[in-house]
């Protein structure tokens, strides 16, 4: 293997590892250090389905399941989630993330990569005693930042958008 | 059709200040199988917006009840609406919830039919050797009994036996008007399918919105949120509003013919909303009252299963039932066509972080439905108590608020947000007893 396509393998791998930390903090509850994962100034987008057979391709005229155009968003989100006063999110539900099918989207470079990931996020609802598994694909931009690479967007297909009830950030 | 005496069900004693609602009413398959046939098939259902089929051959499909409904507008232009199946074999016949079709195939034998529900083709009908008993048959769509429009809101009905569109919403009308009026060029539906379940009875939607006795317990997560957007922190982008404010709101109600009601409170931060900079156009199209009571928080429910909430940011919504312990819930964000860019992102900001699945308010909602209808299982345990805040509070007629509006309610109410009514849900109940029990129209002028 030449030095480039170490050096990308390299890359894609710092990459898969982030996106796979983005799932098991949420399933671990590390709030604070899932929270950190995201740049402050990123944008966290989840579209809505606009009919059976489109997903919504814009947030001006078109609604979305999750749009923050910052991490603030997220962090009301884990105000809720740890508040302790959700019906819905007392106890609090458990979740496993599976992510896989990490591609690059495009070239990546020690400037900034995008991955594309299947996801499968298991959640049992302790309150109800149900389970549902959400699950979808997303796309990751990331960037180096001085503690390490960083998400600097985060784009979330929801396949199965019938949803019993909740869906939380940690859902995704 | 079969009626049940419903005294063991809704105990109604207004002299005696007594409303009380059995658990049954929410968890009694046997019931829910009537109120498919009594309810939902003998009341006006709403179907959809006029914006969603504005142009011709345009269609959405709905339901009333559990009966799926297809709702067209012809070449011509006109509007009409069938029971969305097959005549041939009942296989439901039209699978997109909304779309432009010049003809309506059925995927399984292939029959046709056009928009105004006319059968165009049967295939293979000439190699068919048919009977002439099949030829003297009307092959066309079903239409349903009656289908009318109001305001932008198109509503159906299963039974000629209901009485007009414009009688059936009587004097709750100018609550649509202050909804479908908010915008010049008329109202749609924002794109984005919002559509959830509940393993609950559809009843337990029906009376959430009516209740704000509710918001400060189910919804204390929100306003720990809130208490950070205070600050000027977090995803201030969605213009929420802050309730330790609409907390000390005066607020009150509104009970209505035909099982409707409304519920009401003054808005402490109308510059919230996102009409709020366009007033000066809406005041000047629609009057000073009722431009003001558009700013104003509040939901009207359309007997059975309709609400127009416009608490937080305005949307239509319907609580389909699917069966007796589980409910669909669908929302319509509804926008001025023609809104200015920025207005718009700022209602859908704000509608996105509330409503819905994914939003603040609506999951804490199910769960204390989901929980609610574990509970009636409970034995023994009969009749809830949750009807009766409000009951020493309640004029007949038309209070100040209702005549500012130019309203006859049947009765009305208005205190301080402690107060908290639960007298919203004695109109509906009304109705419903009325029309489980086969009561005629006659019999329904019970004292409020």
């Amino acid at each position: 293997m030449n030095d480039s396509l170490a050096d990308l393998a390299r890359l894609i791998s710092i990459g898969t590892a982030l996106i796979q930390q983005d799932g098991i903090l949420l399933d671990e509850r590390r709030w604070d250090e899932w929270l950190e994962l995201f740049l402050p100034d990123c944008t966290f987008w989840a579209p809505m389905w606009g009919d059976e057979t489109g997903i919504n391709e814009q947030t001006d005229n078109a609604l979305s399941h999750f749009f923050y155009e910052s991490r603030k968003g997220l962090e009301d989100r884990l105000v809720r989630v740890r508040s302790g006063k959700s019906p819905a999110s007392t106890p609090l539900p458990r979740t496993a993330h599976l992510i896989s099918n990490i591609a690059a989207v495009g070239t990546a470079t020690v400037d900034k990569m995008t991955l594309r990931a299947t996801w499968v996020c298991h959640v049992l609802f302790v309150r109800s005693r149900t389970q549902h598994v959400f699950f979808g694909r997303s796309e990751y931009k990331l960037e180096p930042a001085s503690a390490g690479w960083r998400i600097r967007s985060k784009k979330i297909i929801l396949q199965n958008d019938d949803i019993p009830s909740m869906l939380d950030i940690y859902c995704l | 059709m079969r009626f049940v005496d419903t005294s063991a069900l809704v105990d109604d004693r207004p002299h005696q200040g007594v409303f009380r609602v059995h658990r049954d009413v929410f968890a009694d398959a046997a019931l829910f199988e009537l109120e498919m046939e009594n309810v939902f098939g003998r009341t006006w259902a709403f179907l959809g917006t006029e914006s969603q089929v504005a142009k011709p051959n345009d269609f959405i499909t709905a339901w009333i009840g559990r009966t799926p409904i297809l709702v067209a507008r012809d070449g011509a232009g006109k509007l009409a609406a069938f029971l969305n199946i097959c005549p041939h074999k009942g296989t439901q016949l039209a699978h997109a919830e909304q779309g432009n079709a010049k003809y309506h195939v059925c995927a399984y034998h292939g029959w046709g039919f056009d928009p105004a529900g006319k059968n165009v083709d049967i295939k293979d009908r000439a190699a068919a050797c048919y009977p002439p008993a099949f030829e003297a048959q009307n092959h066309d769509l079903v239409p349903i009994a009656r289908v009318t429009a109001y305001g932008g809101l198109i509503f159906g009905s299963l039974s000629p036996e209901v009485p007009t569109l414009d009688d059936y919403l009587g004097e709750l009308k100018p609550f649509i008007d202050m909804a479908m009026q908010q915008g010049p060029h008329g109202m749609e539906v924002v794109r984005g399918r919002v559509c959830y379940t509940y393993r609950g009875n559809w009843k337990l939607q029906m009376e959430n919105a009516m209740d704000q006795y509710h918001l400060t317990s189910v919804h204390a997560s929100y306003m720990s949120v809130m208490d950070k957007r205070r600050q000027g922190e977090g995803h201030t982008d969605a213009h929420q509003f802050d309730w330790n404010k609409r907390v000390l709101q005066q607020s009150g109600m509104f009970n209505f013919s035909h099982g409707h009601s409304v519920t009401w409170i003054n808005q402490a931060e109308v510059e919230k909303r996102p009409i709020y900079p366009v007033m000066d156009e809406i005041r000047s199209r629609v009057g000073a009252v009722k431009a003001d009571w558009m700013l104003k928080a509040k939901i009207a429910l359309i007997f059975p299963n309709f609400q127009i909430a416009d608490g937080t940011t305005l949307n239509l919504r319907t609580f389909r039932p699917i069966s007796v312990g589980l409910t669909e819930m669908r929302l319509h964000c509804i926008a001025p066509i023609g809104e200015d860019p920025a207005l718009r992102r700022w209602r859908l900001r704000q509608f996105e972080d509330f409503f819905g699945a994914s939003g603040f308010a609506s999951p804490d909602d199910a769960a204390c439905f989901e929980a609610a209808q574990r509970g009636y299982a409970a034995r023994p345990y009969d009749w809830l108590q949750g009807y009766s805040r409000g009951i020493t509070s309640l004029r007949d007629g038309a209070d100040e608020h209702a005549a500012q509006l130019g309203i006859r309610p049947v009765a009305s109410l208005a205190g301080d947000f402690d107060l908290n009514c639960e007298t919203t849900l004695h109109s509906p109940y009304r109705e419903w007893a009325r029309l489980m029990s086969g009561r005629s129209s006659g019999e329904n002028e019970l004292q409020s």
